[in-house]
């Protein structure tokens, strides 16, 4: 299994087309991090923008007319400001940690190029008619499968771990490296404000994007194996990727849509606290997910298993 | 056991939709031998060996290879095989170094060492570290015989590998798998449409023709022996005399005018009866010569001259 892994690698490694990927993940990064902190206006003076905004906020919040949800919204935030006033706390922005979190929306080009890779990773070798020489040796389609599945998933994760480890870097030496241990705050369930990592908060946002970055690539090996065709597994993948909101959006008043893979793909919607419909959890979507996942999994098993290789 | 077979065939069928591909084929490849798969485009040679392999599977009867059944006992089966399927076909991007790596780490016990021996056997030592893009047809073909080797298999199946190779790359290779066969003991498959190649190099061939088993003989036998018929070239005056005599003789079982004299198709032992008739007939006989007949015609001569199945 772990020679199989190895050999996966050598061939993703040994192309170009994987390393223009990193280059261009590098590349985005760089330029992404630099424009923000080209145009970050703020400065040392946070207090009297914080204290702006404080005023701003009580005044909407007296409105009487004001909803219930905006109102818990608005008394968060204020409270946030009290505590960053007392603690000298002061507000991302201005410091390394505003670009590195906005690095983080990247994460979709990881998504992109792991989908790319993924579907031609099977496919391409049915195109080339490799698959033979592949599949002629004592090691189960099923290992062969898995081998690949995994050395996608490590590719994944290292593009991942140069968008954290460049956008740190680049964020660090544009900002000096000033507020490197600021706190992220948030209120809990009880109203009271938190102090929690950055850090943590970051790689949460990452692993939430990571799950669909699995599930995208589960789907783009499971099209992969069914019609061997890279170009279809590729661009359905990509597709969905990119048309999946808008068809969420125009679905969004049946309620079946609930269990489209879609509308469960953004676990962050419970963190903000508005899911895509009323009544779905965070359970609910792990439940449909997962559902997804075994499926899109044995069909990609059951077909590559069992279908005739006649490349 | 020398006398096991190393591949058997039981009652192989292949139906793909209502179409059926390989009908009914049973037989055996002898241990240490080079077997030919013969038959005209689309006869199901290539089928065949994608069933043997396990690329496709077997719709009825069984497949054994070392007495291991192919869909059943698959890693232990294809364990003691070395293949091309069709075309030699290796990942482009990588050279060909990389490519001999990547198919030995899937077999366990393959050295460094082995896979230099490999390179050197297939004599591509000059080129092996530039990237099989750049390679020609005939080094694909050499880098994939050589894929097929480098864990030492007992049976070694090349779907076509002459395909590329120019007549001293095709010399090397019958010599080589010769060399394999009488040292190593492996048994070789090979499928080829060069039927005089299989000729040279089979010992026993397949005559495969619309997914059916036409016939499995000693090469020697399909060239003809004693007890079949052979065609004789008969140069006698008056030809069109001697060609109404022989016509008369019971047993002959044609005969044929051409320019060189009479083709006469007869069995060996009657040929000095049908001399002794022509010259008590005062036919002049200038000579008399077997033609041998070479496999090429035979199989025309099997398969109705038909090329497209
Ligand atoms: N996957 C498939 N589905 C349907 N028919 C197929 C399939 N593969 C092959 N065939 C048919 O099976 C027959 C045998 O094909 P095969 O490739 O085995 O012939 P072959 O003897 O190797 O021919 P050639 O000498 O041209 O290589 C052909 O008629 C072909 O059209
Ligand atoms: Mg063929």
């Amino acid at each position: 299994m772990v020679n199989l892994i190895r050999n996966e690698n050598m061939k993703l490694y040994r192309r170009w087309r994987t390393w223009v990927m990193v280059g261009f993940m590098i590349a985005a990064v760089l330029v992404g991090s630099f424009v923000e902190w080209y145009y970050d206006s703020s400065d040392a003076s946070w207090r009297n923008d914080v204290i702006e905004q404080q005023q701003d906020m009580q005044a909407v919040l007296s409105d009487p007319e004001l909803d219930p949800e905006s109102q818990v919204y608005y008394k968060d935030q204020l409270a946030i400001i009290d505590y960053r006033l007392t603690h000298d706390i002061r507000p991302e922005p201005g410091t390394m940690w505003d670009g590195i979190n906005g690095s983080a929306s990247l994460f979709i080009l990881i998504t992109l190029f792991t989908v790319i890779v993924a579907g031609d990773s099977l496919a391409g070798e049915f195109t080339a008619g490799t698959i033979k020489l592949l599949l002629i040796r004592p090691a189960s389609r099923l290992k062969i499968l898995i081998s690949k599945y995994l050395s996608m998933i490590l590719f994944g994760f290292g593009l991942l771990i140069i968008l954290f480890v460049v956008s740190v870097l680049v964020n660090g030496l544009l900002y000096q490296f000033k507020a490197i241990d600021l706190p992220l705050l948030t209120v809990n369930g009880e109203g009271v404000v938190v102090e929690k990592s950055m850090v943590a908060n970051l790689w949460q946002t990452y692993l939430l994007n990571g799950v669909s970055t699995i599930i995208f690539v589960t789907m783009a090996f499971m099209i992969s194996s069914a019609f061997r065709s890279s170009a279809m597994a590729i661009g359905i993948s990509i597709f969905s990727l990119f048309a999946g909101t808008i068809v969420l959006e125009l679905l969004q008043r049946y309620e079946w849509s609930k269990y489209l893979l879609f509308a469960n793909l953004d676990l962050s919607q419970y963190l903000s606290g508005r899911p895509y419909q009323d009544g779905m959890t965070l359970s609910f979507s792990v439940i449909v997910l997962a559902l997804y996942f075994i499926l899109f999994n044995l069909v990609s098993w059951l077909v590559f298993t069992r279908r005739d290789v006649a490349a | 056991m020398a006398n096991e077979p190393i591949v058997s065939l039981r009652q192989v069928t292949k139906r793909v939709g209502r179409k059926t591909l390989i009908d009914n084929l049973t037989f055996e490849v002898p241990q240490g031998e080079i077997f030919g798969f013969l038959g005209p485009n689309g006869a199901g040679k290539t089928t065949t060996i994608r069933m043997m392999v396990g690329l496709m599977a077997i719709s009825e009867g069984e497949i054994r290879i070392k007495g291991k059944n192919i869909k059943t006992e698959f890693e232990q089966a294809i364990r003691h095989v070395g293949a091309i399927v069709e075309n030699p076909e290796m990942y482009k991007f990588l050279t060909g170094y990389q490519n001999l790596i990547h198919f030995a780490r899937m077999v366990p016990g393959v050295t460094k060492e082995r896979i230099d021996e490999v390179i050197a056997l297939v004599k591509l030592e000059d080129r092996i570290h530039d990237k099989v893009r750049k390679y020609s047809l005939g080094m694909r073909q050499r880098l994939g015989v050589a894929q097929a080797l480098l864990h030492r298999p007992s049976l070694l199946i090349l779907d076509e590998p002459t395909n590329g190779l120019d007549p001293a790359g095709i010399r090397e290779l019958r010599d080589y798998l010769r060399h394999l066969t009488r040292t190593e003991g492996i048994t070789v498959i090979v499928s080829s449409h060069l039927l005089s190649e299989m000729e040279l190099m089979c010992d026993s061939v397949a005559i495969l023709m619309h997914g059916k088993l036409v016939d499995v003989k000693p090469i020697g036998d399909f060239i003809g022996g004693n007890e079949q018929a052979q065609t004789y070239l008969i140069e006698a005056t008056p030809a069109e005399q001697a060609l109404g005599e022989i016509k008369a003789i019971v047993g002959v079982q044609g005969v044929e005018m051409t320019d060189e004299g009479l083709l006469v198709t007869a069995v060996r032992d009657q040929i000095p009866a049908i001399l002794a008739h022509l010259m008590r007939q005062d036919i002049q006989i200038y000579g008399v010569r077997a033609v041998r007949q070479s496999l090429e015609d035979r199989f025309l001569q099997i398969t109705g001259g038909e090329q497209v199945g």
